[in-house]
């Protein structure tokens, strides 16, 4: 890149040319003033403020919006450039509110600091009224337009940055203003309440609503977000010890409703003040002296009595990287048994399987920037917008700003709908023979990378032998996709030169889950995406430390970083570093916990932030395991329908009242900091864990977060230091194939896989209804926090389940009826809420209604390769029913 | 309403249809597209915009916002009869707001709206350079000069009767 030298202030300096004048004036120290520039934006100039005078040609330009050109001479400061940025102030102040003590921005107004800073106390000239407030009647976001200066953030960041498009500058002049497509409220557009605009805005013009928050914080922390697998970084603004603010820590990773509006369940009146014991029927409040001691007791008696493998432990995937390693060495070191799992199981467990046996590389294998240079982005069974929606937002960037296509692969409509090039609906259950007919054409028109696939690959020829059979035309009979639109998908797909897979619980939920993860990677190899920058493949995490929970080892077959527990050689510096045996017969994974509690196996039952009777399937049969547990022990945020039925509960400490570090769902090492002091009566997971194995006897070597990092760091030289924004496996420097020739055997390629077809039963004739778990924005899992946050439970606390007009037609329902839904397992009530973004047959129910589980009506049938129930769709029949019953 | 007959949404449609097909593959056709549709339809109804925006992809609020940038360019029907009254200087200061406050209260709408019936539009302009006439309003094509509000009566009593 050639050299550009200007003058800058007087002095010698030098940028390139595709550098701003401002860009290069923050380099060399130089303050200008901006308000319309966003880091994440695209140049702007809107507000003038950041004017600075060039000598030569005595012109005055945006510095945020002009190139450095050769030979400038450029004056920041001149008596020029001082008088017009003071004009420019003072005709904003004159059209804005002298509200200034009142207002809620106080010193975080940007317009406020500007004119300080230039010394402007009054605009000096007639003040011209603007409209004011308008009246939205959401919980989340308010707007008062009197104070917007036009800077247009907010649109942009909307357009940009989410790619969500509900605001857009409405007229011109005098009456421009931002607004929704109807100039009305904001529940009136396809705005999703992200906060991205809120946290753009520099003035007080857009702000959150203080129904929950109120007052100016006192100091501000970086932490994580703790809900989705994204886990974005987020900067939580604290007022004593109540959380008055969340926002972006970084401006180019904008939240979601849930992240920017939906933490305040850690102040619900629900949280744990005080251990309890049980006495008969009664949970008894105690000291943890007490409780800590009672539980050592008993789960000491018990692996004494009945041998440490009848004990288990069930983690979560909520917990940090600290908290997994510390809970997965409790197991098998105090306790002595393999049985621990993290409840990130029932979604990711399809992943290790799948992956494992292919690509060898365990995740996700590409960053989320990587998407905006893939030319085709296939997302399959994922609903992003919900689930992921840091991942929504990228591949919208990449869809609208750059020139990626679109390929949407689900039965329903989802939000991403709109801009997708195709979208194509199997069947339900059907995306198996899709996928293979994918295949085939790929291996038929040889669209094949040969030099990848000789190079890096083996057991090509056995995939393509099989893929002979599976022909567009049968795909066409089973999933209803006519065989060209597939032709199309697979030219589309190999023909680009970087194309990336995302997929989620369509996939990995669905029957027979690791056989769809192995045929999404023989994809991203037969085409030699999977090394290319851009050709990722992107398993969606649920939880934000869905990814961490399992590189730490809380899985029962598995050792911290994968590492097999049945591996001798992979054994022994875990068993000289920590002092045991550790036994290698692989533990019970979560579900097979519960079946041989209920099969009175387990004497002991250690649940760490899980609620399996609510979030499981089958309550019947889950609480019937739980009864036949001799021990109980439950350690949890709010007392769970789980933890109501424990002998012991012991109350945590929130996600923002403890450190330690996330690793999120693309590799991302997370930092959390602690916010808040833990609630009253409340201790950190690690703590608590610390706290049991020294009344056992057995104290564990740490007394710190930092010292368990440590003991990481050592073990696992290929993931730690648990160092923020680092990636967890370095793919930056070793590349997916340094993890490969690592795991799972160390030949450093990869191998195709022919995967076992299954396509799915026809419904029953008495449960004659698909139904479908769904996710929204305003609920998260089984709805455990996000049901205690009053905000989004305001906003979106009925539950309901999605019917397509036809079939509620047919069935003579009407929008608000309530309907019971049955199946063999159970049956739950809720509202029918009519849509058209569903095929006949299907019904769509959001997971996270904590009255109206949806796993109520699911069956535990265990995936003999992943152990998981399927949990994606069951087969139901719909009742209409009065409004007066229950 | 040049052209077609009905005014449902479906003739909307595919009136809109036909236009973007006509200016497929072009790289920025959007105010083109627009004028053709209001030539068209005689406005540009806010239910077809997300149907351009689909098409273009662009944002349906960037289009509205485009729509109400331009004077030009109208998310309302308009009225069989368009009468704009003259804000010009030479009009301002002859009494050209007191003629704008009789067409609206002898029509009974604001500038920028049409009656129920769609009889009428009222609209302002600028100039129309016929300040020796002042104050002006012009009703489709025809400028009437030196009006008063008594002279505004007149003219719309005048205009209803069948001719």
């Amino acid at each position: 890149m050639s050299r550009v030298r200007v003058m800058l202030d007087g002095r010698e300096s030098e940028g390139s040319p595709d550098m701003t004048i401002l860009e290069l004036a923050r380099r060399e120290g130089v303050e200008i003033p901006t308000l319309c520039e966003h880091r994440a934006l695209s140049p702007y100039g809107s507000c003038r403020v950041c004017l600075v005078e060039e000598e030569k040609s005595g012109a005055l330009v945006a510095s945020c919006a002009t190139a450095v050109a050769p030979d400038m001479v450029i004056s920041t400061q001149s008596d020029r450039v001082r008088k017009h940025r003071e004009m420019i102030v003072r005709m904003m102040l004159a059209s804005h509110p002298s509200s200034c003590p009142v207002c809620d921005k106080g010193n975080r107004c940007e317009l406020r600091r500007v004119a300080a800073d230039l010394g402007i106390a009054a605009p000096r000239m007639d003040r011209v009224a603007q409209p004011t407030q308008v009246l939205d009647l959401n919980p989340f976001i308010e707007r008062d337009m009197s104070k917007c200066i036009l800077c247009g953030q907010c649109i942009r960041v909307c357009q940009e940055l989410v790619v969500e498009g509900a605001l857009s500058y409405r007229e011109r002049g005098f009456d421009a203003h931002a607004a929704t497509f109807s100039d009305g409220i904001l529940g009136d557009s396809e705005c999703t309440y992200c906060g991205a605009c809120v946290s753009a805005c520099p003035t007080g013009a857009m702000m959150e609503k203080k129904r929950v928050y109120s007052g100016s914080g006192d100091r501000t922390v970086e932490t994580v977000c703790p809900y989705c697998g994204c886990a974005c970084p987020i900067q939580v603004t604290v007022k004593g010890d109540r959380i008055v603010r969340v926002e972006p820590a970084d401006p180019e990773q904008p939240l979601c409703v849930r992240g920017s509006y939906g933490l305040d369940f850690v102040h619900s009146p629900d949280r744990l003040r005080t251990p309890h014991i049980r006495c008969g029927d009664e949970l008894v409040p105690v000291d943890w002296d007490e409780a800590l001691a009672y539980a050592g007791e008993n789960l000491t008696r018990i692996i004494e009595s009945r041998g440490p493998d009848a004990a288990a432990v069930l983690g979560s995937s909520k917990g940090t990287n600290e908290e997994n390693y510390l809970l997965q060495r409790f197991a098998r070191g105090v306790l002595g048994t393999n049985n621990v799992d993290n409840g990130g199981r029932l979604y990711n467990a399809a992943v290790r399987v799948g992956l494992n046996e292919t690509i060898g590389v365990p995740e996700t294998t590409d960053r989320i920037g990587a998407l905006a240079d893939a030319e085709v982005i296939v997302v399959v069974g994922a609903d992003l917008v919900n689930s992921a929606p840091q991942l929504a937002y990228a591949v919208r960037r990449a869809v609208k700003l750059g020139d990626a296509q679109l390929i949407l692969i689900d039965p329903g409509r989802t939000r991403l709908g709109w801009m997708a090039d195709m979208w194509l609906q199997p069947r339900f259950g059907t995306d198996g023979a899709f996928l293979a007919a994918v295949t085939h054409v790929i291996c038929e028109e040889n669209l094949v990378d040969q030099e990848f696939v000789a190079r890096k690959t083996e057991g090509y020829q056995a995939l393509c032998d099989a893929a002979a059979e599976w022909s567009p035309e049968w795909a066409e009979e089973l999933s209803g996709i006519p065989a060209r639109h597939i032709r199309q998908v697979a030219r589309r797909y190999a023909g680009a030169s970087q194309a990336a897979i995302i997929y989620g619980t369509g996939v990995t939920q669905q029957n027979r889950p690791g056989e769809g993860v192995k045929q999404l990677a023989n994809l991203t190899m037969l085409t030699g995406n999977l090394w290319r920058t851009g050709g990722g493949l992107y398993a969606v995490q649920k939880e934000s430390n869905g990814r961490g929970a399992c590189e730490m080892g809380a899985l029962p077959d598995f050792l911290p970083g994968y590492h097999r527990v049945d591996h001798r050689g992979m054994r022994r510096g875990y068993e000289e570093t920590w002092g045991i045996e550790v036994s290698d017969a692989p533990g019970l994974s979560a579900l097979e916990m519960m079946l041989a509690a209920e099969r009175g196996e387990i004497g002991a039952l250690y649940v760490v932030g899980e609620n399996p009777l609510q979030n499981y399937p089958n309550p019947g049969k889950m609480r019937r395991a739980l009864e036949e547990v001799d021990f109980l022990l439950v350690q949890d945020l709010f007392l769970s329908e789980t933890a109501e039925m424990a002998d012991v509960v012991l109350p945590a400490a929130s996600f923002c009242e403890k450190d330690g570090t996330f690793i999120n769902f693309e590799g991302q090492i997370r930092t959390l900091n602690r916010v808040l002091d833990p609630s009253e009566g409340s201790l950190t997971d690690w703590e608590i864990v610390l706290g049991l194995s020294e009344v056992m006897g057995s104290s564990l070597p740490f007394s710190s977060v930092g010292d368990i990092q440590a003991e990481v760091s050592d073990l696992l030289p290929e993931i730690g230091p648990l160092d923020t924004g680092r990636h967890a496996r370095d793919m930056e420097n070793g590349g997916p194939g340094a993890a490969a020739r690592r795991w799972p055997a160390s030949r450093g390629i990869a191998r195709f896989s022919v995967p076992e077809l299954t396509l799915p039963e026809p419904p029953p004739e008495e449960y004659p209804f698909t139904l479908v778990v769904s996710n929204t924005l305003w609920g998260q899992g089984g709805g455990g926090r996000t049901g205690r946050s009053k905000r989004l439970l305001e906003f979106a606390g009925d539950s309901f389940v999605e019917v397509c007009t036809e079939d509620a037609g047919r069935l003579g329902l009407e929008q608000g009826n309530r309907v019971r839904l049955v199946s063999p397992v159970g049956d739950i009530t809720v509202r029918a809420a009519l849509t058209d973004a569903l095929p006949q047959g299907v019904l769509a129910l959001p997971a996270h209604f904590r009255d109206a589980p949806a796993t109520a009506l699911f069956d535990v049938t265990l995936d003999r390769d992943t152990r998981t129930p399927m949990m994606k769709s069951c087969h139901v029949r719909m009742e209409r029913r009065g409004s007066d019953e229950g | 309403m040049k052209g077609e007959t009905g005014t449902s949404t479906e003739v909307f449609r595919t009136v809109v249809q036909d236009i973007l097909d006509d200016h497929a593959g072009e790289s920025w056709p959007l105010i083109a597209v627009l004028q053709e549709i209001q030539h068209r339809i005689g406005y540009i109804p806010p239910e077809v915009v997300p149907l351009v925006a689909d098409r273009l992809g662009i944002f349906p609020g960037e289009i509205q916002g485009v729509i109400t940038f331009y004077s030009q360019l109208r998310d309302r029907p308009q009225g069989r009869t368009v009468i704009r009254a003259c804000r010009g200087t030479a009009c301002h200061v002859s009494g050209g707001t007191t003629v704008l406050k009789a067409l609206q209260g002898e029509l009974g709408i604001s500038e920028g709206e049409s009656t129920a019936d769609r009889q009428y539009s009222l609209e302002t302009v600028a100039c129309v350079g016929a300040c020796g006439l002042a104050p002006n309003v012009i009703v489709d094509d025809d400028v009437f000069g030196t009006m008063t509000p008594a002279k505004v009566r007149k003219l719309i009593e005048k205009d209803g009767e069948p001719s």
